[in-house]
């Protein structure tokens, strides 16, 4: 750049106050690039915990007294079975809901009397999902007992506390961005008062305060781009050992969301990639601009 | 060419530092273009305090500055530089830059004021010639004598050929020689059209010339001869 030609080595380099800050914004966009990375894979996990259990409902049918329970269980296959937009309905073995409670109450012949609820799992088409609550309606009407259970609250529990982590991860950010503004602004200052000096003989040649002003600023550019790319370099380092650490472990939808993230599953978002390449430079346009703004200020404030 | 015959105007300037004694009490003054003044006055008479109101790095705390024809407090900030680029300044401290060579501190006005070093290099080496810091065109400020800075100043607030110069003891530290050598440049500028001021105590300096003098006292300007 032209301007950077004429512009740069009336402030000497070595009295700018340049390392301080570059270790303090690199961990700056080292926090962003964790942030980022964890919204990004709460994002993925979110959206996979929820479209598992939107593709598959329970159906629960209680045992009732004086109530054949297999014929029950019949009817409301026969009936599941001719809804439009299921796809399959399984009926579980006795042993399934018994399985369930086995934790807690041990292989034993007790389980085989209680009266255990009988469960049918039944596959949904996600392109076209009937109607749950009106599913749920003829279900009661046709089979005493029977229950839907369409993970809906968990879904939506799921769902709030997702929102809650990624406005928590937003507001991360925003105090990240905060505090890398305070940082260069208090930089700039103390790059001007370590130059007071040379800063003054500049105003009495004659010099403008954007031109002394530009003497500066480049450096500051410099300062963002490196800190971004490092602190960039280093958020991404974690996210691949944290994937590659975990990724032998059992797959939850935040392990695989962070292992697919980093190893290129088919799934991964391009986005999630830009999000990390935004970190340098926007550390870039923050140190640039802040740093302008700040001098200028105070240029104008000193006579 | 003589459109503003007056250079600068005070009008009962008066001046304090914080909450000190007024340093200047109601100064008067008027500097026609052309014209080559000594201003004297015992140490801390108040001389560089004066020079610093010409040189607009100090506002004074009542009267009026008139610089060019214009009221200096209606000055807008962003134009202050394009007046001090037509006022030349010699500090009594140098203020020479320690990163910069001599050659670059000789030419710091024109790099400010946008030229290229291929359009001022041969003026700025003819006037470093001249002083007599040829020698040491390269060499950093720290490595200099007390001489040799002064006169690396001087060549820096001449460079330009500005409207008004003002010297803050610009023979201070060389010999009677070279002194009167600086006033004879000093005097060329003058005969070139350039407003002078020269605060000195070197009374051996006012008498080798016939300029008019003015002493500071107690804060108050007189006119001398
Ligand atoms: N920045 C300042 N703050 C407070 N007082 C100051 C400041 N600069 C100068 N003074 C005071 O103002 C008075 C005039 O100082 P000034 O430097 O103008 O004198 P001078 O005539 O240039 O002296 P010298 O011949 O020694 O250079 C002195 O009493 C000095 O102590
Ligand atoms: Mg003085």
């Amino acid at each position: 750049m032209a301007a950077s030609k004429t512009g740069t080595g009336l402030l000497p380099r070595s009295q700018m106050p340049l390392k301080t800050l570059m270790i303090a914004m690199t961990i700056m966009c080292y926090l962003a690039s964790l942030s980022i990375g964890a919204l990004v894979l709460i994002n993925q996990a979110v959206d996979k915990w929820s479209s598992d259990i939107a593709g598959e409902i329970t159906i629960q049918i209680r045992q009732l007294d004086g109530k054949d329970i297999e014929e029950r269980v019949s009817k409301a296959k026969t009936l599941l079975d001719q809804v439009k937009g299921v796809t399959k309905v399984e009926v579980l073995d006795k042993t399934a809901g018994a399985k369930l409670l086995e934790p807690w109450l041990g292989k034993s012949n007790i389980i085989s009397e209680l009266p255990i609820p009988r469960l049918l799992a039944v596959t949904i088409n996600r392109a076209s999902p009937p109607d749950f609550g009106l599913l749920e309606k003829q279900l009661q009407q046709a089979v005493k007992g029977a229950s839907l259970d369409t993970h809906r609250r968990w879904q939506a529990e799921l769902t709030r506390m997702g929102t809650s982590l990624k406005w928590l991860g937003y507001s991360v950010l925003m105090l990240i961005v905060l505090s890398a503004i305070a940082l260069v602004i208090y930089a700039s200052r103390s790059a001007l008062e370590a130059n007071r000096h040379t800063v003054e003989v500049l105003h009495f040649v004659g010099a403008t305060d954007p031109y002394i002003a530009r003497q500066v600023q480049w450096q500051f550019l410099l300062a963002g781009l490196k800190s971004g790319i490092a602190g960039m370099a280093m958020g991404v380092l974690t996210f691949l050992i944290l994937g590659l650490s975990t990724a032998t472990a059992a797959s939850s939808g935040f392990v695989e969301a962070s292992y697919s993230l980093l190893l290129g599953a088919p799934e991964v978002n391009y986005i999630s990639y830009m999000l990390f390449f935004l970190i340098p430079l926007v550390a870039t346009l923050i140190c640039l601009i802040a740093a302008r703004l700040a001098i200028m200020r105070i240029l104008q404030n000193a006579i | 060419m003589n459109e503003n015959k007056t250079v600068v105007r005070l009008e009962n300037v008066g001046l304090r530092y914080g909450r000190g004694h007024e340093v200047l009490k109601d100064i008067n003054l008027q500097l026609d273009a052309g014209s080559f003044q000594f201003l004297t006055g015992p140490s801390g008479a108040g001389k560089t305090s004066l020079l610093r109101l010409l040189f607009l790095s100090l506002k004074p705390t009542r009267g009026l500055i008139n610089m060019f024809g214009q009221d200096v407090a209606s000055i807008p900030p962003a134009k202050m530089p394009f007046i001090r680029r037509r006022i030349g300044v010699v500090f009594q401290d140098f203020r020479l830059l320690d990163h910069l060579t001599t050659f670059q501190n000789i030419a710091l006005p024109l790099r400010v004021a946008g030229q290229k070093e291929k359009q001022y290099r041969s003026d700025v080496m003819d006037l470093v010639s001249w002083v007599g810091l040829k020698d040491h065109a390269n060499a950093y400020p720290p490595v200099l004598s007390g001489g040799e800075k002064q006169r690396a100043a001087i060549a820096r607030a001449v460079i330009t050929q500005p409207d008004l110069l003002l010297a803050d003891e610009p023979t201070g530290n060389v010999d009677p020689d070279l002194a009167l050598r600086l006033l004879r440049l000093f005097a060329e500028l003058n005969k070139l059209g350039t407003t002078v001021v020269i605060a000195t105590h070197d009374t051996n300096l006012i008498r080798n010339s016939d300029y008019n003098v003015m002493e500071l006292a107690n804060g108050e300007l007189e006119y001398g001869c």
